[in-house]
């Protein structure tokens, strides 16, 4: 894990300098993470990305991070002759794999559905636009599940406390990223309302990728498959039969 | 410590792997099964991926049998011939069964698939050996008891392409093997384990080896077997972790060993109860995981059987 509080500090101190000047007054808002790349290594156990700005006197902060777009299959356990069994399968394409939404109060104080909904912001309710397909009665409880599940692992969540305002000018929040984070181009849009209208909109781009020897496995493991597999029935023999000479003395 | 597996996509800790790969390796080693069958379930029960949790075993296997199956070649406990005949089946089994077991994962069944397969096989194997065994314990303290005769005749020694196992001094056709070898295969490759399990006691009460080589030629073609389902996982499903399985092997192998030279030590039906014991309590364990009810009926899946 990277030190990334004393860096915080001294951005901060850098845009409470900034704010006081100005030249400030034309930038509503303005925002920096403490990293753009999460590299996934052999010691990787999850990670904290740290998000501060600053913006104008008035207003309410909005952050969403989205994850790399992916297809999920939701399915629905059954019970038959007293075990449970999958039985439906719903498929939602083109969702984040990871979508995080925090904000200075609960975002229903904030601005209204619509103007929330038009920018993308959907905290609990995720609305899913690749379920055109699916009968309307399974979409609500599948979506729910889907919800929940990623709620679980620890890749959707909404904080509605979970962004700090400091005398009114600088903010900062914590997204927490799981040891099961999806690799890929993640976004991550601020939003600064004001009186239930959106002021300004800052977007910056964050990368999640495996790096080192894990890396290497999984692309050696997807590239060249069968030679992956041949190797790894040759490590094993060697191993085996290793211990074999090793013990015989 | 921990550790971020690169397949499996989870975080473990080194520990835990270690301990695992060193215990169930003593217990394979002193029973002669590869032990898979008690590894998968765990694997499983620490959070990681069914599919990628057979696969892993299947390799991991791979390294506890080789150094098993050597200890026994030694000792000249292996019937060459017969494993070879065993291995014939076992190759098409194994095949199959990750073809299966491909599929299964591409309509959502193959973690029910595995919990069945665990909760029958276990179940049927673990009750055998410990009545069985139970039964032989009691005949050697009470020697008046009739014996079993030393060789049974019914259909299956009516079969064609009948060969002569000279080492396991007997003549029957070719063909009960072969099937023996390709439905354990099959096991093998959806179950993540050598089939030993399965495979030991179909050796002695079907094919009627003498107790003696049985361990040796078992782990023998599980070495072959394990090797197959490995590479055909590895090509189909990506789902081998080779760094899970490296320090499962760590472990496994050592434990192997020491396990193997305790065995020289027990009674073969002192032996046999305590396998069939732990056998049965795995068979509990998988079975409550699939009536008891779900923390939440809807769960993810791996959209199109590929992650």
């Amino acid at each position: 894990m990277r030190a990334t509080r004393p860096s915080a500090l001294l951005f901060s101190a850098m845009l409470l300098a900034l704010a006081s000047s100005p030249a400030w007054s034309a930038a509503k808002l303005l925002v920096d993470l403490s990293d753009d790349e999460i590299a996934i290594t052999t010691g990787f156990t999850g990670t904290e990305l740290l998000l501060f700005g600053a913006k104008e006197e008035r207003g309410d902060v909005v952050v969403v991070l989205r994850g790399p777009v992916r297809d999920a299959v939701v399915r629905r356990r059954e019970r038959i002759a007293g075990v449970w069994v999958n039985r439906e399968s719903v498929v939602f394409r083109g969702l984040p794999a990871y979508y995080r939404v925090a904000s200075n109060r609960p975002i229903e104080e904030i601005a209204p559905p619509g103007i929330l909904a038009a920018n993308g912001i959907t905290a609990g309710t995720l609305d899913v636009a690749g379920a055109a397909d699916i009968p309307a009665a399974l979409r609500a409880p599948f979506r729910d599940g889907l919800i929940r599940n990623k709620t679980r692992q620890g890749l959707y969540g909404y904080d509605p406390t979970g962004v700090a305002i400091q005398g009114g000018r600088l903010f900062r929040t914590t997204a927490t990223f799981p040891a099961n984070v999806p690799t890929g181009p993640y976004r991550v849009d601020v939003y600064l309302f004001d009186r239930g209208k959106l002021a300004a909109r800052r977007e910056s781009t964050l990368v999640v990728r495996k790096v080192g020897l894990g890396a290497e496995v999984f692309g050696f493991a997807h590239r060249q498959a069968a030679l992956y597999g041949i190797i790894a029935i040759v490590v094993a023999v060697a191993a085996g039969w290793f211990a074999g000479v090793v013990f015989r003395r | 410590m921990q550790i971020y597996l690169p397949i499996a996509e989870v975080s473990v800790n080194v520990a835990v792997l270690l301990g695992l790969g060193g215990g169930v390796g003593f217990l394979s080693g002193l029973f002669g099964v590869g032990g898979g069958f008690l590894m998968t379930p765990l694997l499983i029960f620490i959070g990681i991926p069914p599919a990628v949790a057979v696969a892993t075993e299947a390799n991991q296997v791979v390294a506890a049998s080789v150094s098993g199956a050597l200890a026994h070649w030694r000792r000249g406990n292996v019937d060459i011939k017969m494993g070879l005949v065993l291995l014939a089946g076992g190759f098409v089994g194994s095949s199959l069964g990750v073809w299966l077991f491909t599929v299964l994962r591409g309509i959502g069944q193959i973690d029910f698939v595995i919990s069945v397969s665990y909760v029958v096989f276990l179940g049927i194997v673990g009750v055998l050996m410990v009545f069985e065994s139970v039964r032989a314990w009691q005949r050697q303290r009470n020697p008046a008891a009739p014996r079993r005769k030393l060789h049974q005749h019914y259909w299956v020694h009516g079969l064609p392409l009948k060969m002569r196992f000279r080492a396991s001094k007997l003549y029957i056709s070719a063909l009960l093997p072969f099937f023996i070898g390709l439905f354990v295969g099959v096991l093998a490759a959806i179950m993540g384990v050598g089939g030993g399990f399965v495979m030991v006691p179909a050796m002695i009460y079907l094919l009627g080896m003498p107790t003696s080589i049985v361990v040796g030629t078992s782990l023998f073609q599980i070495v072959f077997v394990t090797a197959n389902v490995t590479l055909l996982q590895a090509i189909n499903n990506q789902t081998v972790d080779i760094i899970l399985a490296l320090f499962l092997l760590i472990g496994g192998v050592i434990g192997a060993q020491i396990g193997a030279r305790f065995s020289a030590r027990l009674r073969g039906e002192q032996l046999r109860i305590l396998l069939g014991l732990i056998v049965l309590a795995v068979c509990v364990r998988v079975a409550y995981g699939l009536v008891a009810t779900p923390d939440d009926l809807f769960a993810l899946g791996v959209p199109g059987g590929r992650e």
